[in-house]
């Protein structure tokens, strides 16, 4: 391989376009939080969960048909249109 | 009593008089009526039309924007209301906040934002963009087309609440909405009227069928009192399939059939086939819709009547209605050539709409003639066939009319706006969410329907599980439709501000594909594509001469 070549091959290796701090902020934030919920099981076999134990009996009732997951997903959607809105409006 | 071709009798003379009037004018009171005209679309309504600008396009924009998210809206409520229909109690938790709403409620709320809140808009939207096009002028008054639909979208509003509860403080909800609603439609008939009027050529078939689709709805209403048979349940029917064969479908045909030349960049196919689908739709009854009238009965504030058809009825009304096939097949057939083109394309995959309208134009054969055994079985007084009449009416409101008028507006849009939507890809994801949802949604919902009539035909007592899945089935598969609706709106509105504009394209050319080819002389295809064209080149031929070159003198 010729040495022109060589030095395209290591530009082109380079890794210019870098994912936003932000999503890798996200992700990370994810990842921990399945680590923890995971590491909290293996410790505490059988417990509830802090917290979320004693916040998701106020939900029953009200909550107790698939179709909330569905309206869940609209209601985001719906959100969304709505922060697409404002963002763009207000955006340079 | 024969009620139907007396009616219909008003009902043509009131179109062909407002032709004759529309073409030879007011005679010497022409100056004055547009005057009066201008004065009350714009200066009549004080400091209230200067809450909008009035640039070109502009109420374009705004409609088919409000549109497509009605369309949304439609789309959840269709949704919770087929869910509901298999587990009545699945929002009962909102009984607290004092809503407690049943599947029927739901799905005549869907339907009210689906007619008039998204496809009403879209057509209107579009219709503002067409008829300016088509007779070489602007529209009259862009400010009050733009003010009107914010009343239009309050009326729609209105009609949704009234869906839920018919009367609230005494006020009969739906008629405070279908007035608001007869406002905002005079405004936009008096503005596109007079768009007409300064037209610099003659106007092309489609944006006459936006005409009369606009014109037929107050006429049809008109009619329908004139005639007395505003009391009968025959006149009930009659008004709703005449506001359905001309506001909706000579609409939707007018800016689909507009849009799918433009879009498609192939000439309209035939012209005698729109005269024939214009004519047609007012003639014939459209037999697509609901065979419960009571979203008419609710709008014309009137009182529920059964239908107690007359022989005669039963005979003109069966037979307007397989006369309605022919103006459907033309506007079909003549949407489907024209978007095929000359056999080299089958759509353009740089027009969003495309794919909509091409499923649409399909579509809407197979269900009118469905909704025509159904329509025929209710005046005849049988009802045999009633139990698959709501999810027939969806079906065509789903599969016909919302993929016909979005995709029109989709191509409309960005030439109104000057941007295109801000990601092909999404929206054709959203094209396969939103028609995959709803055909085959609805279809689980239809098979459901038809279980239940064989039971009910057995007497059976108890109902079959199968049912109830298939219910089950059908409103989860239409939640597809929801998350189409969605998509499209996000991508509608992003592309609003950060889509291309339509200006940059001529300049993204380059040498590797070109915009434009010359053509000097005689050429092969294959060398064309060869030299880096493509398919959407544009080949410019380039005249020269043979004669012998000389020295040039200095």
């Amino acid at each position: 391989m010729s040495d022109e070549g060589s030095g395209h091959i290591t530009e082109f290796i380079q890794g210019e376009k870098e994912p936003e701090s932000s999503y890798v902020v996200i992700m990370i934030g994810v990842v921990s939080m399945l680590s923890f919920l995971v590491l909290y099981g293996v410790l505490y076999p059988g417990r509830d969960m802090p917290v979320v134990s004693e916040l998701l009996p106020m939900f029953e009732g009200v909550f107790d048909s698939g179709i909330w997951f569905f309206l869940l997903g609209a209601m985001l959607g719906f959100f969304a249109i709505f922060a697409t809105m404002m963002a763009e409006a207000t955006s340079e | 009593m024969n009620e139907i071709i007396p009616t219909l009798a008003i009902f043509w003379l009131l179109m062909i008089t407002s032709f004759i009037l529309i073409k030879r004018g007011l005679s010497i009171f022409n100056d004055v009526a547009k005057s009066m005209g201008m004065f009350m679309l714009e200066k009549a309504l004080g400091p209230a039309i200067d809450f909008v600008k009035g640039e070109p396009g502009s109420a374009s924009k705004t409609w088919i924007l409000h549109g497509m998210i009605w369309a949304m809206v439609a789309s959840i409520f269709t949704f919770e209301g087929l869910w509901l229909s298999h587990d009545p109690t699945a929002l009962h938790s909102l009984g607290s906040w004092g809503y407690s709403p049943d599947s029927q409620d739901l799905i005549y709320a869907g339907r009210f934002a689906a007619l008039f809140g998204a496809v009403g808009m879209m057509v209107i939207g579009a219709g503002l963009h067409v008829i300016p096009s088509l007779s070489g002028t602007k529209l009259a008054s862009e400010s009050n087309a733009t003010l009107v639909s914010l009343l239009w979208t309050f009326s729609v509003l209105v009609l949704v609440i009234g869906a839920h509860s018919k009367e609230i403080f005494g006020i009969n909800i739906i008629l405070v909405g279908t007035a608001l609603q007869t406002l905002a439609m005079m405004a936009i008939i008096l503005n596109q009227l007079l768009t007409i009027s300064n037209a610099t050529r003659p106007m092309a078939m489609p944006g006459w069928l936006i005409i009369f689709g606009l014109i037929g709805d107050p006429a049809a209403v008109l009619s329908v009192l004139l005639s007395g048979a505003y009391e009968t349940g025959v006149g009930h029917w009659l008004v709703y399939h005449m506001i359905g064969g001309t506001f909706f479908f000579c609409g939707i045909a007018g800016i689909s059939l507009y849009a799918s030349s433009m879009g498609s960049g192939n000439p309209l196919w035939s012209r005698t086939l729109v005269g024939v689908t214009l004519f047609g739709a007012i003639i014939a009854i459209n037999p697509m819709g609901e065979t419960d009238m009571s979203m008419a009965v609710d709008m014309l504030g009137l009182e529920a009547s059964e239908m107690a058809t007359s022989s005669q009825d039963h005979i003109y009304g069966s037979f307007l209605m397989a006369l309605a096939v022919i103006p459907i097949i033309a506007f079909s057939s003549n949407l489907l050539v024209t978007l095929r083109g000359d056999g080299a394309f089958v759509g353009n995959g740089d027009s969003p709409g495309i794919a909509e309208m091409n499923m649409g134009a399909w579509m809407l054969i197979p269900i009118a003639i469905g909704s025509l055994f159904v329509q025929t079985d209710a005046l005849g007084g049988a009802g045999e066939l009633s139990g698959i009449a709501q999810s027939l009416d969806l079906l065509a409101v789903w599969a016909v009319l919302i993929p016909l008028s979005l995709g029109a507006s989709l191509y409309v849009l960005p030439q109104a706006s000057g941007r295109k939507v801000m990601s092909s890809n999404r929206s054709r994801a959203a094209f396969w969410l939103m028609s995959g949802g709803a055909v085959a949604g609805l279809t689980f919902t239809i098979m459901a329907d038809l279980n239940d009539m064989a039971l009910a035909e057995a007497l059976t007592e108890n109902s079959s599980s199968i049912t109830d899945e298939l219910r089950a089935l059908g409103s989860v598969v239409f939640y597809g439709t929801v998350l189409g609706s969605i998509f499209h709106c996000t991508n509608a509105i992003s592309g609003q501000f950060r889509g291309e504009r339509l200006g940059d394209e001529l300049q993204s050319s380059t040498t590797l594909s070109p915009q434009t080819y010359e053509l000097t002389s005689s050429t092969s295809v294959r060398k064309i594509l060869a030299s880096g064209a493509t398919l959407d080149t544009e080949i410019m031929p380039v005249t020269q001469s043979d004669e012998a070159g000389s020295v040039t003198e200095l």
